[in-house]
């Protein structure tokens, strides 16, 4: 506590230090007459920072050379942002200091924020005047993520969803069938229970119990997949304490507490590692986590019920460093997220395709053989038809979410009371004009 | 040397003395300390009397943040929680220490293994600190589930209790800093002169009594210095709770730090944030300043 207390204070110092030390010099670097990038020879020079590493970086530098080399007039330079994190903090710090990246990798749930932001270049019109962009070849959940009271504020980079990994040797070791596409919540729960042995220390389900956001997106799935919403379609009301959002937590709750086959962490850590030592019989995961499974042989499969499944969509952000350089950056991101491009980087990293006419791209067949697994979260997509509301107090909320649905897995609450509760709390702060 | 150079005898002794060179040494330091430490104290001072998310232009709001903290439950929970961990761990880490230490001041076969083994927590990653924990305390695959199974204690929540997690946190905290403190006790032991032990003996004192009448009054200064630090650092606790429990379960071990970093840095209420750390720091002033009011009563010195 010595050391990275310091760290987080400090933190919060150097955002401090950085807008103070730019404050004065603020006006005159974030005019726009003269754009730094634009060099007498008319190239323009434009960075991007990303998260990637590894074989996702170097996906990431092999297009980026392609471009630069097709394109002597933008020159793009791809920076590494430390991690994908941080990146909000870093953003932020960079705009205070009036030198932004052009284009920054942002997750998804931080939309609502950095909308706020004069610097954020709003795509609409862009996305409007250039029908080959095909707005609409994006998954639907995707486009939504990337949309606050309708302002398109980027380009989606990174998607996901929630689906049923499974261990086919508990399952066959149980005498259970695998699950179905037909599978009902009661389904889920009798295998659960079945593949519960209390003396083997095996477990039906694994459940991230931390209260974070990781906690409140499993139950979100659950929640949509009965038929409830997490808030009132004008986004001004609770909507989760409906009776489906009651019955779906009822059935988490009473899976942690009454049948015990779930492995609850608390602290959000142990879950996959559980998994891959074969003591936990499902998961409801992405597919992210499918290479921390090297020593299980696993199945995926669909949600249950109505096959309601949530997703994840990260974005591409411009930011307005004067026109030469937002179009340099438009004409890039254009480029780089094309089906083509995506492609590419998808076979070398296996993420899943973010464009719906990537699975007409030649490569696609091989991507599916070289991923196992990722065929089901592909077709999974579809599945992903709700979003998240992307509001500013989003992130509060879900603390509110969070608490109630891990006091009703550790049996402190019942489901209507935890519910009743986060929902008079989530009214009041949105009762509160412009937080 | 600068005599025939500066005639003001004042200017003179300025640059003669060893004033100047003195700040020359120091002034990479004092820009540093300036740049990331002052302005940045100054500025969060500044930002907690606005309505600040970061992104947004700022506005003042007087005193707001300051009275929405008063009305704040789980800031009021978070202090609480605070105030029980800084009241165990300051006393059962440096007495503990105390102890080890002791015990550690002597002619023990291999006692170079038993210091580095005291000492070697300090310098692990807290990251590495709290997976270990973490298992250890898993209450279904851990260890200590294990053994407590063996002489026939129920299985244990540990972390994923809300009613025990602070203390499974205080455990691992002394566990974690308990060398630095017995380094420092150690070097306190060394200050002991023998013969004033030895004279009491003679005078028929036992293990016990020599280590009350005279080895603890010469503890005293160190001891003075561990309770002020430990203070602030139990204060402070931050990345233990981190990598461990994130502030939960149930918001159980969600310490006034914690708090604050979710306010500035997941709610984006980094006004809020700064009115934290600011009545925080204040805290720590006054507690430090009773502290060593108190504590310097009747020291003894060494000169």
């Amino acid at each position: 506590m010595r050391r990275v207390s310091l760290g987080i204070v400090g933190l919060l110092a150097l955002v401090c230090a950085a807008v103070a030390l730019t404050v004065g010099c603020g006006s005159s670097a974030g005019g726009t007459a003269a754009t730094p990038g634009a060099s007498p020879t008319g190239v323009v020079n434009i960075t991007m920072w990303h998260g990637d590493t590894d074989y996702a970086a170097k996906a990431d530098n092999v297009l980026v050379a392609q471009w630069n080399k097709a394109n002597p007039n933008i020159r793009v330079t791809a920076l590494y942002n430390g991690s994908n994190d941080y990146a909000l903090q870093k953003t932020l710090t960079a705009i205070a200091g009036g030198k932004p990246p052009d284009i920054t990798y942002l997750y998804g749930s931080w939309a609502a924020n950095i909308v706020k932001s004069p610097k954020v270049v709003i795509l609409n019109d862009m996305i409007a005047k250039d029908p080959s962009f095909n707005w609409n070849d994006f998954w639907p959940a995707e486009r939504l993520a990337a949309t606050v009271n309708g302002k398109i504020m980027g380009v989606p980079a990174l998607v996901d969803n929630l689906a049923i990994v499974y261990n086919k040797k508990l399952f066959d070791q149980a005498g259970l069938s695998y699950p179905t596409a037909q599978w009902t919540w009661d389904d889920f729960r009798a295998a659960a229970k079945k593949l519960t042995i209390p003396a083997k220390k095996q477990f039906g389900w694994g459940y991230p119990a931390d209260a974070s956001e990781d906690t409140v997106w499993h139950w979100e799935a659950m929640l949509w997949d009965f038929g409830g919403d997490i808030l009132t379609p004008d986004n001004k009301q609770a909507a989760f304490n409906s009776p489906q959002g009651v019955q779906a937590l009822t059935m988490l709750g009473d899976m942690a507490t009454v049948d015990h086959s779930i492995y609850i962490d608390t602290t959000n850590t142990k879950i996959q590692q559980t998994f891959n030592n074969g003591h936990i019989g499902m998961m409801v995961t992405g597919p992210w986590d499918l290479p921390s499974f090297p020593n299980v042989k696993f199945g995926v499969q669909v949600m249950p019920a109505n096959r309601q499944t949530i997703s994840g969509p990260d974005n591409w952000v411009i930011l307005n460093n004067g026109a030469d350089r937002v179009n340099a950056s438009w004409a890039f991101l254009k480029w780089f997220t094309a089906a083509k491009q995506q492609m590419y980087y998808d076979l070398q990293t296996g993420a899943l395709p973010t464009r719906q006419s990537q699975q007409q791209q030649p490569d696609f067949q091989t991507y599916l053989t070289k991923y196992p697994g990722t065929d089901l979260f592909v077709k999974n997509m579809g599945n992903a038809v709700k979003s998240r509301p992307t509001i500013p107090q989003y992130s509060k909320i879900s603390t509110f979410l969070g608490q109630a649905i891990v006091s009703v897995m550790l049996g402190k609450s019942d489901a209507k009371t935890a519910l009743d509760q986060a929902a008079q709390q989530t009214n009041a702060l949105l009762a509160v004009p412009g937080s | 040397m600068s005599l025939s150079l500066a005639p003001d005898s004042r200017v003179r002794r300025a640059l003669g003395s060893e004033h100047l060179a003195g700040w020359a040494f120091t002034l990479p330091a004092v820009v540093l300390i300036v740049i990331f430490g002052i302005v940045p104290i100054v500025w969060s001072g500044i930002m907690s009397f606005q309505a600040n998310d970061l992104v947004s232009a700022p506005h003042w709001v007087g005193m707001a943040n300051y009275r929405a903290l008063l009305h704040d439950p789980a800031f009021a929970a978070s202090v609480r929680h605070t105030v029980l961990y800084t009241v165990l761990f300051v006393p059962l880490s440096v007495a503990g220490a105390m102890l080890v230490a002791w015990a550690l001041n002597r002619k023990l076969h291999g006692v170079r293994f038993y210091r580095l083994a005291v000492f070697v927590p300090v310098v692990t990653s807290t990251v590495a600190t709290g997976i270990i924990f973490l298992w250890l305390l898993d209450p279904v695959f851990g260890l200590v589930n294990f053994f407590l199974s063996k002489v026939g204690i129920p299985a244990q929540g540990f972390l994923s209790n809300p009613n025990q997690a602070l203390y499974c946190i205080v455990a691992m905290t002394i566990w974690g800093w308990l060398g630095f403190d017995v380094i420092i006790y150690l070097a306190a032991l060394q200050g002991v002169p023998q013969e004033l032990i030895e004279a009491a003996e003679i005078d028929g004192a036992g293990k016990w009594s020599s280590f009350r009448n005279v080895v603890l009054p010469f503890l005293r200064p160190a001891t003075l210095f561990l309770v002020v630090w430990s203070t602030i650092s139990a204060l402070q606790l931050f990345d233990e709770i981190y990598v461990t429990t994130r502030g939960g379960p149930l918001g159980s071990t969600t310490v006034v730090v914690f708090y604050l970093y979710q306010q500035a840095f997941q709610f984006f209420n980094a006004g809020y944030g700064a009115a934290i750390a600011y009545v925080l720091f204040l805290a720590i002033l006054v507690i430090t300043v009773i502290q060593l009011k108190v504590g310097s009563r009747g020291v003894y010195s060494n000169s």
